[in-house]
Formats: structure tokens, sequence, C-alpha cells
């Protein structure tokens, strides 16, 4: 039994709720799907923090998909011989109650992408230590957030496009 | 105790000769084989198929759709090539030109198909169009 299936058995068993789905690329290289739903979501972190005492936070991905926020992380367990359990944990919260629980202080870098999420897709992270911007200019109007697909995006007067000299009409 | 590793190796740089290219006053270094420099567009051998507009990530081209032709500004080009090679009649090439400061962003030399040229070739495709149709009329007769 490989150590994905391993992690697995141990997940299904713990989380009956996740959905959980081992996909392999054209490679051979497997990686672990998990879905949990938001009640869940903190608890989970904290088994796999239990699970792996190393496991490695690489990134937080939010997306806009619909009626929906997706807010995907990608971790890599159990590291110390190849290949380690490559993990994407994906937890699904609907826009109009946007809120997610904060896991900072089990993963103390989740920080940062929290903040990533919270002001370009609005994500509302309850007790986040630290709810100031991170990327976006402090003149930014509130209430936007740049990656949303919907009416909270970015409206269209505040694209600028440099031009295209044909289209100016200048040049020689 | 100070150490000084690079000492010798400066002192035996000192004696020989700088290895620089003075620039204005030589030929610049050579551009290797197949060199991305500036677009060279030729118009006449373009179809229209706006495939070069599709794929350019920078948004040198316009379509102009009543010529089926574009309009090129390579001053926002990246020299990515990928025009060239999707190109499928040769019309769009690389050249080895690298050399291309100006004063004027909207320089001539940055610029293929002004809107003036645009309407020349239109005209030019109108008498063309007319001289089709009479020299058919004139085989149907």
């Amino acid at each position: 039994m490989s150590k994905e299936e391993e992690f697995v058995e141990i997940v299904k068993q713990k989380f009956p709720e996740a959905n959980v789905e081992i996909k392999e690329n054209k490679w051979g290289r497997r990686r672990v799907w998990i879905s949990v739903p938001r009640e869940s979501f903190r608890d989970f972190m904290k088994f796999l923090k239990e699970y792996d005492e190393d496991a490695h936070y690489s990134i937080a991905i939010e997306e806009d998909v619909g009626d929906a926020i997706d807010f995907s992380i990608h971790l890599l367990l159990k590291y110390e011989d190849t290949p380690a359990i490559s993990l994407i944990v994906k937890t699904s919260v609907p826009k109009d109650d946007p809120v997610l629980p904060d896991i900072s202080d089990i993963f103390p870098i989740s920080l940062q992408f929290e903040r990533e999420a919270m002001e370009m897709i609005g994500i509302d992270f309850e007790n986040a230590p630290d709810k100031r911007r991170l990327f976006l200019p402090d003149d930014f109007p509130e209430g936007i957030y740049p990656l949303r697909l919907d009416d909270k995006g970015i409206p269209e007067e505040m694209v600028k496009n440099a031009g295209h000299p044909y289209l100016l009409r200048r040049g020689k | 105790m100070i150490r000084l590793p690079l000492l010798s190796t400066v002192i035996k740089n000192l004696f020989k000769k700088p290895a620089t290219n003075p620039f204005p006053k030589t030929e610049p270094v050579p551009v290797p084989e197949n060199f991305r420099g500036k677009i060279v567009y030729n118009v006449d051998k373009c179809v229209g198929c706006r495939m070069c507009v599709t794929v350019c990530p920078a948004g040198v081209f316009v379509y102009l759709p009543e010529i089926r032709k574009v309009a090129l500004w390579t001053g926002r080009c990246v020299f990515c090539k990928q025009c060239v090679d999707v190109c499928p009649t040769g019309a769009l090439q690389m050249s080895d030109e690298f050399l291309l400061a100006s004063y004027d962003k909207y320089d001539s030399k940055f610029i293929y198909v002004t809107p003036e040229e645009a309407e020349e070739i239109k005209k030019k495709q109108e008498e063309l169009k007319k001289a089709k149709a009479q020299a058919k009329a004139k085989k149907s007769q």
C-alpha cells in the first residue's frame, strides 16, 4: 500500500463527509484531492498537522466558481523520502456568506494567503489576527474584489488601455 | 593577517588587453542565427486570417476588417516570435534589426499600415474587384 492510499484510508475513517480522490497525471505522479465542507475545514487542517508535524504548506488559491468561492490549499506531506504525498484541500463557501475559519495558528504562513484571499475575492476569515491589505494599494476602493467575476469585480471604467496608434489615429 | 586572494589575479589582468567592444566606434557584437529582431510585415502576402491577433500576447496587432489586413505597432512587441510561427503565408518575419531607440513611440519605423495606407489599400482592392468583374462580364459575353 502506497503512502497516498494509507493516508486516504485514515482520512476516510476520520472524515466521512470529505470527498477524496487520487488522480494520476501522464508521468505517473499521483496527487490526492480532498474537498471538505467548511464546518470541518479547521478540524481537517488540525488533523493534517497531527498526521505530519512537518507538513509543508505550499500555497493557497482562491477562485470564483459562479455562485461559490473555492479556497484550495496545496500541501506536501511525509516528504522525508520521495515521492511525498501531494495534497490539495479544497473548501467551498457560498457567495452570500463567504466566511471561513482562520487557520493561521496551525499553519502560520497561511495568514499571508488569507490576507490575499480577503482583499482579492472577499472571503472573510474569522478571527484572523491581521486583516490588513497585503497587495492592493491603500486608495483602492472598498467592496471591489479584483478576482471576482460578478459585479463585485473590477468595473469597466477601472480598466485602462494605453491604446494602439492605429485606433488613436496617431503617428505619421 | 589580511588575506587578499584576488590580488594575484588582478595583477595578472593589468597586463592583458581590455575585453570590451567600444560600440559606437566598432560594429556591435554580431547577432546569432535565428535572432529575434524587429518584425517585418509584408502587406501583400497577408490574407487576413487573424491568427496573429489571437496569438499575440502584447496587443501589437489591430485587425482591419474592411481590407482584411492587420495594422501593427511594434513599439509594444515583446519579440516572442509567436506571430511569425503561426502566420500561414509568411507575411510576418523576424529581421536582424535590434538598434530600435527612438525619440517618439509612434515613430513610423514602429508602425505598419497607417490609416492613410489602409485607405490606399482599400482603393486598390476596389479597383482590382472592378477589373475582375469587368473581365468576367467580357468572358460571359
